[in-house]
């Protein structure tokens, strides 16, 4: 569904991403795992074509994601819906409004369709009583639900998830992760950069783990928890499993 | 001798006089505001854009415009201005006084609020552009929808400010003889022969309309942060 082949993004000196290349299929859920400036977000990003990469292809379905191509660049990038670390509702709008928006806007769909649509997607994560506040009366959980139902109404065939949970106090980790399973369990694919590796452990069908820019590690969940075959992820695991 | 006809010039007739006065400066500056803010949105849009033709316009606009005095501006468009259009349509032509402190007072204006929504714009996270950039929205949408809304929430204050200014630099625009309240007060000095009573009560007059605004404007302000 996904194939990304040597993908390089460079900030000014710093090599984020060099020579990545990696393929995630249809239904399946990948987490990106390392230290910090792993380059695992600028992947991510790349991914959705919010960093334009300095060399390298990313293919969704298929088809070369190019931005020189409008037509399938817009479309391919409308089958990901994105899921920040700082949420990123729109403060200025209830939590209906921010569901809305992008429906109606970008899918042209009536605001009644729209609204109808958003209320089932915030039922789903438990915020239907919710719709009429605005984002700063919810807690960092609840404003990180409402950002995943945002893109769920846009019907997205993959999500990207990029720490969804790094900016939560500890007690409203649970809650987005148990959103995140559930959409797992429905068979989304899913990428997520991610801490939280008692998520990747029991969701991820595979984990790719990521240093200095460079794919490190790759396997499936089990086997990467439990026989890291590189003495660097063994170090990373011993370091954020105890 | 100061103040020596002020109870002579404290009459309902002058009061009102300098009412009138008051409300042509007043409505001067509300549409020279609302006029300035379509060139500043214009301007910063310029300023921030991914061409580099239109952002070289936009600085020059707003380089031109605050560092030249704005009664030169007026004086400029009072005499430079109405001589163009009847060169070019070949017919007189003869502005209102009104609309000449208008159009120099909005583009006068107009260059402060570009720097101001500018600046609002830039102070907006850039995680908003990005949300709406992986929801599909275009870069005009997210403009209009998502940045300005925020960008003009947080310039209100500057905002008003620049409103309090207009209202007084409107007095700028009777040295081309309009009858604003500055001049009202003139005019009220010339009959009576006595300046320092008018010109207070005129002082008087801008201080009341400052100050109200100042006061529904702090009203405004905390109405708009439900959503902070």
């Amino acid at each position: 569904m996904i194939k990304v082949e040597n993908l390089v993004k460079q900030f000014k000196d710093l090599k984020a991403v060099n020579d990545v290349s990696l393929e995630i299929k249809k239904g399946e859920i990948v987490c990106l795992i390392g230290p910090s400036g792993s380059g695992k977000s600028t992947v991510l990003r790349c991914i959705n074509g919010l960093e334009k990469p300095e060399s390298g292809h990313i293919y969704v379905n298929d088809q070369l994601l190019d931005e020189k191509n409008v037509e399938t660049y817009k479309k391919l990038r409308s089958l990901m819906g994105f899921v920040f670390q700082h949420f990123n509702l729109f403060p200025n709008m209830t939590v209906l409004e921010n569901l809305t928006l992008a429906p109606i806007q970008v899918m042209k769909k009536s605001k009644e369709e729209a609204e109808d649509i958003a209320c089932q997607y915030l039922e789903r994560v438990g915020l239907l009583d919710k719709k009429d506040e605005y984002p700063n009366k919810l807690s960092g959980g609840q404003k990180q639900r409402v950002a995943i139902a945002r893109s769920l109404c846009m019907n997205p065939q993959i999500m990207l998830f990029d720490e969804p949970t790094s900016a939560l106090d500890p007690e409203m980790v649970i809650e987005v992760l148990e959103v995140m399973q559930e959409l797992a369990n429905e068979g989304m694919t899913m990428i997520v950069v991610t801490h939280e590796m008692g998520f990747a452990k029991t969701v991820a069908d595979r984990v790719i783990f990521l240093e200095d820019g460079k794919i490190v590690e790759e396997n499936n969940a089990k086997e990467f928890f439990e026989h890291p075959k590189t003495q660097r992820a063994q170090d990373f695991l011993n370091k954020v499993m105890h | 001798m100061m103040f020596t006809a002020f109870w002579e010039i404290l009459t309902v007739d002058n009061l009102i006089y300098l009412l009138k006065g008051a409300m042509v400066s007043l409505s001067m500056a509300a549409l020279s505001l609302l006029i300035g803010l379509i060139f500043g949105v214009l301007g910063a849009s310029a300023k921030i854009s991914r061409n580099r033709f239109l952002r070289i316009l936009g600085n020059i606009y707003v380089e031109v415009i605050r560092g030249t005095p704005m009664l030169l501006q007026i004086m400029l468009i009072f005499n430079v201005v109405p001589i163009m259009i009847t060169q070019i349509t070949g017919n007189v032509f003869r502005m209102n006084y009104f609309l000449i402190g208008v159009v120099a007072m909005s583009i006068n204006s107009g260059a402060y609020t570009t720097e101001l929504i500018r600046s609002g714009i830039n102070g907006v996270d850039k995680g908003q552009w990005e949300a709406c950039e992986t929801l599909g929205l275009s870069r005009w949408q997210t403009m209009r929808l998502v940045i300005l809304p925020q960008a003009f929430k947080r310039i209100i204050p500057p905002l008003i400010s620049e409103f309090i200014t207009l209202i007084k630099d409107s007095s700028l625009v009777s040295i081309i003889g309009l009858v604003e309240l500055l001049n009202s007060a003139k005019v009220l000095g010339n009959q009576y022969y006595e300046f320092m009573s008018p010109y207070c009560l005129a002082g008087v007059y801008y201080l009341a309309m400052t100050l109200t605004i100042s006061y529904f404007a702090k009203k405004l302000e905390r109405k708009l942060a439900v959503s902070d």
